[in-house]
């Protein structure tokens, strides 16, 4: 039996490999998925004033910190039972929107595009964003500029443009100033135009590889994520699940997680598989994200990322195809610009009344005699997908245990099945081009992976190498690429 | 052209996004220096020879991390360990308040929304007893601790090297940058962050509250406590605590809250109810703090 490994997979957020296995007549027998660290975030939460939660947790990961830091808090809200006022969730639900604008721009025009932009079969060291900065510098700079706006918001939101720190038990520690919704308020509406004329530069992209969207990384799923009503929205909502067809099979609040998603361990790879308990292993394989979320919607409710929408659903439907992933984070991206404008244009954005605040709490030896146990989810839809965070403390809020379910373990078994179907379609023989292995490492960009997050881990990984194996697993060939 | 590469341990991202973060001074700094390698934004998988600049993120957390940065230092002129992480530890180094045998135990066996089952073994590499800075086990020119490190350094540090120079970058602690009035308060009971209504003008440490700000280096602009939020310490020791052997993240804070309070000592060191979340979090991996004599480093990790 031989082995093709592809390491790491390159321009997604933190590290993995695929191996591809074949027979002895050159035919794909089997292929992987694999996520190769773990740091353990959800055991050394414990010990810590769960307060400390949404400022330890978005070093679960650098690109939806933002995501980590919202679903921590919420958690937290929930431990303490506090409610935050209407401003401080707008000022929530937009620090959100500016991890949307960042995170799908970085996404789509830095780690995906180049392969649509450059092509599948460019060369590889063109075929990145410093290859578009040099090839196209205009569009280069439409992508720093969109993707500079989320951080802004991030920043002026959440006190930093990286790991932000204002989501607090009960609200934020900080409000906005009439200045500061200026700024951003310009900023947001500017950005609505550069995710026009970026969407302008996409669509021709879709038609130009509808071959490849129709191949590429093939699967079938359940979807899941956040709506309220129907509508798309991020912060806030109830989990809606529905089947292949579209047909909901579930609805539940936050804290019922457990009584339907389970994960299950597979021997190689660190990042665990959620699926739907009430369906089993593997057949309640689901999905979240982008795609999902435009499958389980019924409106985006803004002006023209809703016309988007329209025009994607008389397209595609019920999508199912991996790459749709791009374009449904495309027209994400303009309603979060949109909404934006609209959360800054109201003036509740503005408002003094930011937290509500916990007045006493017991000590560590008052908790430790009382044996009371306090349990908090926040649950929020992050860029890749809904993001559980679950604590337990004792009765002086001290993390005594932690969940972390995030959106991309819930697309593991899809890549994981999209890539060894593909690798059967197109590999036959060891002899494999650099610009079909690319092919394989697209179905996983197209679902943005975020593998820090996914096993709350990451990875030092060897190069680029494939390496031919003999029957007896002896190296017999290795390529460097 | 002056060669940059960028290489990420065991991180979170957020360093290689502080780089991106100069957002179109990112346009300018490449027309001085070409980007050989970094795996977030390129498909070159090998670690090219001959780099000039190397730019290396995260902590040491197994043997994969480990051969990556030896052969970066191997092939690299200038390495620079860039963010709290690589410096310190930073916080992926809070592992090892636990034994990576109760970290797995947590993820795969003993979880509420996992069927159990053992840790993985196939493919993936086996855990190293502790996490390293990457600081600790390879030969550094310069570290940059930050949890990221401020956009604008970056381009502080890198033009000047890129022309040859030695950076000058600021060298004072969190409290330097912060607009706060410290008081002497007497009070006599420190206050968990999520009680009562923070003085958005005056000094945490003189409310109360735990800050790390005086404890830490201040190359960040004070941000947090600009957003009402207490230094957690994530930029690293201040120089003062890494130049005296005789200073330590926890002996300096109990110290300043006992002087600002006129609290007695042990009454201070009663009352902090977390030191290795709240106060070594982001150093606890890290052998220059962990040597120091008066440090509790070593009552803290578990191997």
């Amino acid at each position: 039996m031989k082995q093709i490994e592809i390491s790491p997979v390159t321009r997604i957020e933190g590290h993995a490999k695929i191996t591809v296995q074949l027979d002895d007549s050159g035919n794909v027998s089997d292929a992987h998925f694999h996520v190769m660290e773990i740091r353990g975030f959800e055991k050394f939460l414990e010990g810590a004033a769960v307060e400390e939660a949404p400022r330890i947790t978005p070093r679960i990961c650098g690109v939806c910190q933002t995501a980590h830091h919202i679903a921590s808090a919420k958690a937290t809200d929930a431990v303490f039972g506090l409610k935050p006022p209407e401003t401080a969730e707008k000022l929530r639900e937009l620090m959100l929107l500016g991890q949307y604008v960042h995170s799908h721009s970085l996404h789509f025009y830095f780690l995906g595009a180049p392969d649509l932009v450059m092509g599948p079969d460019s060369d590889p060291a063109e075929r990145n964003v410093l290859g578009i900065i040099k090839n196209n510098p205009d569009l280069a700079k439409m992508a720093i500029k969109t993707r500079a706006v989320g951080q802004h918001i991030t920043s002026i939101i959440g006190g930093k443009p990286v790991h932000p720190v204002t989501a607090v038990p009960g609200g934020q520690s900080k409000g906005l100033d009439a200045e500061g919704r200026d700024k951003l308020l310009n900023d947001a509406k500017e950005c609505v135009g550069l995710v026009e004329a970026g969407v302008e530069v996409a669509k021709p992209l879709f038609e130009e590889y509808a071959d490849a969207i129709e191949t590429l990384g093939p699967v079938e799923t359940y979807f899941g994520g956040l709506t309220s009503g129907g509508k798309l929205g991020f912060y806030d909502g109830q989990m809606k699940v529905i089947d292949k067809e579209g047909s909901m099979v579930h609805e539940f609040e936050s804290n019922d997680y457990l009584d339907y998603i389970e994960e299950k361990v597979q021997p190689w790879s660190y990042m665990k598989f959620p699926f739907l308990k009430q369906v089993g292993f593997p057949d309640g394989s689901y999905r979240v994200g982008p795609l999902a979320r435009l499958n389980i919607v019924d409106e985006v409710p803004t002006e023209k990322a809703g016309a988007l929408y329209g025009e994607y659903k008389d397209k595609f439907g019920m999508a199912q195809n991996p790459l749709l992933y791009h374009y449904a984070r495309l027209i994400e991206l303009m309603y979060s610009a949109e909404r934006a404008v609209e959360l800054l244009e109201d003036d509740a954005i503005v408002g003094e009344d930011i937290r509500q605040g916990v007045d006493s709490l017991m000590t560590r030896a008052e908790a430790k005699e009382s044996n009371e146990t306090l349990r908090g989810v926040g649950i929020i839809e992050a860029p890749r997908g809904s993001l559980i965070h679950d604590y337990e403390t004792d009765g002086a809020g001290i993390i005594q245990r932690a969940n972390l379910i995030v959106a991309t373990g819930q697309n593991n078994l899809s890549m994981d099945i999209g890539v060894r179907e593909t690798a059967k379609a197109l590999i036959h023989g060891e002899e494999v081009s650099e610009g079909l292995k690319n092919r394989l490492e697209m179905i996983i960009r197209a679902y943005d992976p975020c593998l820090s997050c996914a096993t709350h881990m990451i990875n030092g990984e060897s190069p680029l190498l494939v390496d031919i194996h003999d029957a007896d697993g002896i190296l017999v060939k290795r390529h460097v690429i | 052209m002056v060669k940059i590469a960028l290489e990420w341990l065991a991180s979170c991202a957020g360093c290689e996004l502080s780089i991106l973060d100069l957002h179109e001074e990112l346009l300018d700094l490449l027309e001085h220096a070409e980007i050989v390698y970094a795996p977030i934004l390129m498909d070159v998988k090998e670690i090219p020879d001959d780099i000039d600049i190397a730019i290396v993120s995260g902590s040491v957390r197994n043997e994969d991390n480990k051969e990556r940065l030896q052969e970066l230092r191997e092939k690299s002129k200038t390495l620079i360990a860039y963010g709290t992480c690589a410096c310190y530890g930073g916080i992926t180094c809070m592992a090892d308040l636990y034994s990576p045998e109760d970290l797995s135990a947590r993820s795969f066996s003993d979880n509420k929304s996992t069927e159990p089952a053992e840790q993985p073994s196939e493919v993936v590499p086996e855990l190293l007893p502790i996490v390293h800075p990457a600081g600790d086990l390879a030969d550094i020119d310069y570290f940059l601790p930050g949890c990221p490190p401020k956009e604008g350094l970056i381009k502080d540090v890198l033009i000047p090297l890129i022309d040859g120079k030695v950076p000058e970058i600021p060298k004072k602690s969190v409290c330097a940058d912060c607009h706060r009035q410290m008081d002497h308060v007497e009070f006599d009971k420190l206050k968990r962050r999520v009680v009562g209504d923070m003085d958005p003008e005056k000094c945490f440490l003189s409310q109360g509250y735990i800050c790390l700000g005086s404890v830490t280096l201040g190359r960040c602009g004070a941000m947090c406590s600009a957003a009402g939020i207490p230094c957690h310490g994530c930029g690293g020791p201040s120089l003062d605590v890494l130049r005296e052997p005789n200073h330590d993240v926890y002996n300096c804070l109990v110290n300043r809250i006992a002087h600002l309070s006129k609290m007695p000592h042990k009454d201070v060191e009663k009352q902090i109810y977390d030191k290795g979340h709240l106060v070594y979090g982001f150093v606890i991996g890290s052998t220059i703090m962990e040597n120091k004599k008066v440090s509790l480093i070593p009552q803290l990790i578990k191997k």
